[in-house]
């Protein structure tokens, strides 16, 4: 009379198993669904009983009770219909009571067949943490089987869903994952010249610092954040399946591979498309899709400003937290931030060749677009300039492999110390050991050159990073000065 | 009498020419307010009842302004303007207008950095020498002269054109309060109140000329206002300097007509210095030490800067330093003054 089928959903992008519940009993017919499903779920029902009588099983015409436990976690989508049908022909008696030790996920159609579904790779990872099979349709299995431990089955109808269950059947293999992608997307040796946004770009990679790109269009800023992933050290396996779930979470399951991700959002996109929403159960927005990655903003002056300040808790926080209707989530948002924009609305201020046409007041109101709060997260920033044609024509670039060493190795050194660079506090920095000669240049700097006291920090952080690459334990004069001229000027 | 009639006709803001060609018509600037006044002339009805004001009033506003007149003739009047033939009757000054002919430095509103990097070092270099240094306070060129001369300390002249009191464009006011608090001054032969209408500027144009004993063409497009100051410089019988720039590039195609027909061209500061001094006379030498003398790196780097200014990259190649240590190299001479960056341009000087 009782069975209950597990199943998964996700609260923010962590799977969380959920009891599907079935119970077979006396009274006037009727088919309920509770445990705050949403239409689709409710839904289920319709497809359940067409799909139980097409896989030629009688349906209990009865008063059927189904409960998604736990009933406060929000359910969205046809994921479902599975593990209920499962649940329904093994409460009516109708097949063996084995058949619910199974992980489920996947819609039903009315002739009985499975369909794909949002959650495959949830799936995967409850059943390996249950230590039971997880039957998932042909397109959800995929995602699943990155999960190493997950015992995946594939199955293509109801009935066949059955039959592996009890062990009746041998089932197929889930698809091998394809082969993750040698070699960064993007490789640095593909940037000819540039040797200053290089090195800054070196500079973010090792201290995790956001950078700022300023620069005409066509000067190449897009293609040089674009080399920031292959710069970065890889995900472990365990990071990457937390971005894997991210990105699952926001129904875009991730290509393996250990290359940290790289999104860059429209300047037109909406809030909830940047930080995450959506109605209903909320879905991860890019700031979470580039979780241990990169956040690419182009044209940073093109963005409204009310998005720039949403964007502004979560990077400092690695958080981002949701609210809707009776539900409130928390994504992971730990990303690197790179913005590149044009130093003036015509781009060409301070060109060689081509003379600027924009009004000075008109620069001044384009750089208060971005200037402030935002613009006070940014440690570096760099000019990068259009390129002569004897450098286009020029030798390729330092791989992307060799930088990686040396990012790599001051992580290290990071990490033996306080952790990343970027979120030294200013006590932190204060304990850091400094030259007497590079205090000295930080002082007549402060005066000179008007920092403030978040400019003194950034700068201090900035040099910390140069004097890990270079694998120094004190911060040396060299590294405070280059760090003032890769400093976010005003 | 004269005096009074000359002032009057100054407030009503004509079109130089305009009045000088009514002045030898009816006879006297007496006859042409008078004229003026009855209706006799067309004019807009506001220059008419400009024309029936009393001279105490012009006085009053400006003294309320604090701008001071001088007409042609008056001993503070500049005698290297007075020799002109079409020099203003009226000048409307606020600060302390030089007795001595100047430098002239012009160029085009919608400037490249190349431009933009060389008006300010050669106002520098011409204030430094203690010479006055004339402008137009527009945007671009101008503005960076100017800049150049408060960067140095100089005397600077900005030759409006609008009324003493209308300062345009509006975010050159406080350039401007500098100029004049430095020692330099605001010329102009327009009233108070005149608005900056385009006709105004070329006229304007031949003061800049005749404040100056040598005109400087930064960078200028075939038609413009620096072109037309150049010409004025040239039926005055002033030097006319102008910078060469590259071929194809559309802002420097009047500075290159203007050598192909015999301007002398200027390369960097010291070089317009020199040439300038056989007209001005030897520079004064302030001979202000750099605040800490550069190391050697430091001294590289400068070196491998140009007066017109470039990129960190360029400069870094160019001074045979690595990257890291011309970075580093680069914010030691900012911190002392020897460099300033403006967006990804290095200048010499602070």
């Amino acid at each position: 009379m009782f069975a209950s089928v597990t199943s998964v959903a996700l609260v923010g992008i962590d799977p969380c198993p959920v009891r599907v519940e079935v119970h077979v009993g006396g009274g006037k017919e009727a088919f309920h669904v509770v445990g705050l499903p949403d239409t689709a779920v409710r839904e289920a029902k319709e497809r359940v009983r067409a799909a139980v009588l097409s896989s030629g099983y009688r349906f209990p015409f009865r008063r059927l009770t189904v409960n998604l436990a736990p009933a406060e976690i929000p359910k969205a989508g046809s994921a479902y219909d599975l593990p209920i049908a499962l649940g329904v022909l093994a409460a009516a008696g109708l097949v063996p009571p084995a058949v619910t030790g199974v992980v489920a996920l996947g819609e039903l159609a009315l002739d009985g067949g499975v369909r794909p579904a949002r959650g495959g790779l949830g799936a995967g990872i409850v059943a390996a943490g249950l230590g039971r099979p997880c039957l998932l349709p042909p397109g959800s299995a995929a995602e699943a089987a990155v999960v190493g431990e997950a015992q995946v089955r594939v199955v293509r109808t109801l009935a066949e869903a059955v039959a592996v269950a009890l062990g009746e059947a041998v089932p197929e293999e889930p698809p091998a994952p394809p082969p993750a992608a040698a070699g960064p997307a993007v490789d640095l040796a593909w940037v000819r010249g540039q040797p200053l946004a290089r090195r800054a770009l070196e500079v973010a990679a090792a201290g995790g610092h956001h950078l700022l790109l300023v620069g005409p269009p066509g000067a190449g800023k897009t293609m040089l954040a674009r080399c920031l992933p292959g710069i970065l050290p890889s995900l472990t396996p365990a990071e990457a399946l937390e971005v894997a779930r991210a990105w699952a979470a926001a129904g875009r399951p991730r290509p393996p591979g250990d290359e940290p991700p790289f999104r860059s959002p429209h300047h037109t996109a909406t809030t909830a498309a940047v930080v995450g929403g959506g109605s209903g159960v909320p879905v991860p927005g890019e700031l979470t899709l580039a979780h241990r990655g990169v956040l690419f903003l182009d044209e940073l002056g093109e963005f409204p400003p009310y998005l720039l300040d949403a964007l502004r808790q979560p990077i400092e926080e690695g958080w981002v937290h949701v609210a809707r209707k009776g539900v409130s989530v928390r994504f992971p948002c730990e990303v690197q931030v790179v913005a590149a924009t044009n130093p003036c609305p015509c781009g060409y201020a301070g060109d060689r060749l081509v003379a600027c046409t924009c009004s000075p007041a008109g620069v001044a109101r384009y750089r208060r677009r971005f200037s402030g709060p935002l613009l006070d997260r940014f440690d570096l920033q760099v000019v990068v300039s259009r390129l002569d044609p004897a450098e286009l024509a020029g030798p390729e670039g330092e791989p992307s492999g060799a930088v990686q060493a040396r990012v790599a190795a001051a992580r290290r050194r990071q990490d033996a110390r306080a952790g990343l660079n970027r979120s030294l506090s200013r006590r932190d920095l204060d304990a850091l050991s400094f030259t007497t000669a590079a205090d000295a240049l930080l002082r007549a700097a402060a005066g000179r050159l008007a920092l403030t006291a978040r400019g003194w920090d950034r700068v201090r952080r900035v040099a910390r990073t140069l004097a890990d690459l270079a694998g120094s334990a004190t911060v040396e004069e060299g590294h405070l000065a280059e760090a003032l001229t890769l400093r976010v000027a005003a | 009498m004269s005096r009074e009639a000359r002032l009057r006709l100054a407030f009503c803001g004509l079109h130089p020419e305009r009045a000088r060609r009514l002045v030898g018509d009816l006879g006297s600037p007496g006859a042409v307010v008078a004229a003026l006044a009855a209706g006799r002339v067309r004019v807009p009805e506001a220059v008419r009842a400009t024309a029936s004001l009393d001279a105490a009033v012009c006085r009053r506003r400006l003294a309320a302004l604090e701008v001071g007149c001088l007409l042609r003739g008056d001993p503070g009047y500049p005698p290297h303007l007075s020799e002109l033939p079409d020099a203003p009757d009226v000048l409307f000054v606020k600060g302390r207008l030089p007795a001595v002919p100047g430098v002239a430095i012009v160029g085009t509103r919608r400037c490249t950095r190349y431009g933009l990097g060389l008006a300010r070092v050669y106002g520098q270099a011409c204030a430094a020498a203690g010479w006055p240094v004339v402008s137009g306070l527009a945007r671009g060129a101008d503005a960076a002269a100017h800049h150049g001369v408060t960067d140095a300390g100089g005397v600077g002249i900005a030759v409006l054109g609008s009324g003493p009191d209308v300062v345009y464009p509006g975010e050159h006011r406080s350039l401007l309060a500098g100029l004049i608090a430095a020692g330099g001054a605001l010329v102009t032969e327009y009233p108070p109140g005149t608005r900056p209408e385009p006709w105004r500027f070329p006229p304007r144009n031949r003061i800049i000329a005749g404040l100056a004993a040598a005109v400087v063409v930064v960078e200028a497009a075939e038609t413009g206002g620096a072109l037309i100051t150049a010409a004025a410089a040239l039926e005055q019988g002033r030097h006319v300097f102008a910078v060469p720039g590259d071929v194809g590039r559309e802002t420097s195609r009047g500075c290159n007509l203007l050598i192909r027909d015999g301007a002398t061209p200027v390369l960097d500061p010291a070089d317009l210095v020199a040439s300038l001094s056989l007209l001005l006379g030897p520079p004064a030498c302030p001979g202000e030490a750099p605040a800490a003398p550069p190391d050697a790196a430091g001294r590289a780097l400068l070196a491998a800067i140009p007066a017109s200014g470039s990129t960190l990259e360029a400069a870094a190649a160019a001074s045979g330093l690595g990257l890291g240590p011309a970075l580093a190299a680069a914010a030691r001479l900012e911190v002392v003054g020897l460099i300033r960056r403006v967006g990804g341009v290095v200048l010499p000087g602070r």
